[in-house]
C-alpha cells in the first residue's frame, strides 16, 4: 500500500523567522551532513580515503553512515555518469529528503571529463541535478573534497528560509549555459597588421 | 560442556592479546590530518592546478592541440613592431588574447606542460577551488596568472648527475681559432679564418660497399 505524501516544506510562518532561528536552524544543518555516497569510478576511491582515519571527515560533520538516500542529507557524486545511471541517479536524488545537497566530485562528474565526447557518458551531472559544489580533479585530492564540504557549508550558513523547495530555488544545470567563446581581439588593442611591401622595395 | 571449556580458554588469550593492541594505539597519537587549520604537506609534484606564466606564452597552440581533453582556449592576434634603425624592417608578434583552461573538462595529465616549448605552464600544488558554478572553473588568463606565486622553486638536481647538455654546451669555452702552431701563424686574418674553418669532408663511400649482398 502506497500513500502519497506531500513533499515536507519549511512552514509559511518560517519566512518570518527570526536571524537567530534562522542561524540556528543553518547551525544544525551544516554540521550534520548525512552523506551517501554515489561513487561510480576511482573518484570513488578518493571520497573513501578523504572518510577514513587520515582525513576523517567525520570532523566537519559529515557523517558517512547513511542507511540510504531517505536518511541522507548530502549527495557526493564521484565518477563518471553515464546515461546507463542516470535514471538511477535521478531517482535517488528524488528519494532524498529535503533540505538536499549535492557535490559533484571529479572531472566526469562536473562535465564528463576525459570522456566528454562519449556516446555514452552523461556530461556532467548538473544536467540531472542540481549541484551545489564542484570539486575539481581527476581525481581530487581527498582535501579537495573537504575544502568543497567547508564550501557548502558556508553556502549553507547563508541560507535564508523559504517556503518554496530547495530544489526549486536552485538552478538546474540544464539552464547554466556557458558563455560564448569570446571573439579574438575582443578588449584587446588591435594594431593592423601592414601589407607586405613588394621585394623590389624591401631590397 | 568440553566446548563451552575449550572456548572460554581460547577467550583468555585473544582478549588479551586485543587489549594489548589497544594499550599499544592508545600510546600513539592519531594520524589525522587537522586539513582546514593545518595546510596538509603535499608531496612533491603534486598536481594540483596549472599556473599560466603569460609573458613567456608566444600563443604556438602546442598545449592546446596536444590537450587530451581540448580544455584549453588560446585567443591570440598578430602585432606588428615598427622598423627600428634605418635599414630595418617591420616585424610582427603575436599577441595572447585569451589563455582559458576549464578546469572542470581538465584530466591533470600535464601534457600541456610538457610539451610547452617555452616554459609557460607550470604544476602547481594548490587544490582549494572547488567553486558553487560551474562556470568559475573556467579560469581565465589573469586567475591562471594568479597560481604563479605558488608553484614550487624545481627540484634539486641529483648529486653527482651528468650535466645537463644545454648547461654543458653553455659552459664550454669558445673555440679559439688554431693560429698559434701553423704556419700561418702571421697570415693575418685570412689565414686565421682557413684555420679554423673545419677538415674538409672524408670522400664517402658507396653505399654498396658496406654490405657484401650488394651484386
Amino acid at each position: 500500500m502506497t500513500v502519497d505524501l506531500p513533499t515536507p516544506r519549511v512552514g509559511p510562518l518560517q519566512d518570518a523567522a527570526p536571524k537567530p532561528m534562522r542561524l540556528v536552524l543553518n547551525w544544525g544543518r551544516r554540521y550534520s551532513l548525512w552523506v551517501f555516497n554515489f561513487g561510480l569510478a576511482c573518484c570513488a576511491i578518493e571520497f573513501i580515503a578523504a572518510s577514513m582515519a587520515r582525513h576523517d571527515f567525520i570532523r566537519l560533520g559529515v557523517i558517512p553512515f547513511a542507511p540510504g538516500p531517505r536518511q541522507a542529507d548530502l549527495m557526493v557524486v564521484s565518477g563518471t555518469v553515464t546515461d546507463k545511471m542516470a535514471p538511477a541517479v535521478r531517482r535517488l536524488y528524488d528519494q532524498m529528503p529535503e533540505p538536499k545537497y549535492v557535490i559533484s566530485f571529479g572531472a566526469c562528474s562536473n562535465s564528463g571529463g576525459p570522456y566528454w565526447d562519449s556516446y555514452a557518458v552523461t556530461k556532467g551531472v548538473d544536467q540531472l541535478i542540481p549541484v551545489d559544489v564542484y570539486v575539481p580533479g581527476c581525481p581530487p585530492r581527498p582535501e579537495a573534497l573537504l575544502h568543497g564540504i567547508l564550501r557548502l557549508q558556508d553556502k549553507i550558513a547563508a541560507e535564508q528560509l523559504s517556503t518554496r523547495s530547495y530544489a526549486d530555488r536552485r538552478r538546474l544545470a540544464g539552464a547554466v549555459t556557458r558563455p560564448a567563446v569570446q571573439e579574438p581581439g575582443a578588449g584587446a588593442t588591435r594594431v593592423p597588421v601592414a601589407p607586405v611591401a613588394p621585394r623590389e622595395a624591401r631590397s | 560442556m568440553a566446548g563451552s571449556k575449550k572456548r572460554g580458554r581460547s577467550l583468555v588469550p585473544g582478549l588479551m592479546k586485543g587489549m594489548a593492541t589497544t594499550a599499544r594505539t592508545m600510546t600513539r597519537p592519531a594520524h589525522t590530518q587537522q586539513y582546514p587549520d593545518v595546510k596538509p604537506d603535499l608531496p612533491p609534484r603534486s598536481r594540483g592546478v596549472i599556473a599560466l606564466l603569460a609573458e613567456n606564452c608566444t600563443s604556438c597552440m602546442l598545449c592546446a592541440r596536444e590537450c587530451p581533453d581540448w580544455c584549453i582556449y588560446i585567443d591570440s592576434h598578430k602585432e606588428t613592431i615598427p622598423a627600428g634603425p634605418e635599414g630595418g624592417r617591420d616585424r610582427q608578434q603575436n599577441v595572447l588574447d585569451r589563455f582559458a583552461i576549464d578546469f572542470s573538462l581538465c584530466m591533470y595529465c600535464g601534457i600541456c606542460i610538457e610539451v610547452c616549448p617555452f616554459d609557460a605552464l607550470f604544476w602547481s600544488p594548490e587544490f582549494e577551488y572547488a567553486e558553487l558554478d560551474i562556470r568559475d572553473l573556467l579560469h581565465e588568463k589573469d586567475r591562471l596568472g594568479e597560481w604563479m606565486p605558488t608553484v614550487p622553486p624545481p627540484p634539486a638536481l641529483t648529486a653527482g648527475a651528468p650535466e645537463a647538455t644545454e648547461v654543458a654546451a653553455a659552459n664550454k669555452p669558445a673555440r679559439t681559432p688554431r693560429t698559434r702552431t701553423g704556419p700561418a701563424a702571421a697570415g693575418g686574418p685570412d689565414a686565421a679564418a682557413t684555420a679554423a674553418s673545419p677538415p674538409a669532408r672524408p670522400p664517402e663511400r658507396p653505399p654498396a660497399a658496406d654490405d657484401g649482398t650488394a651484386p
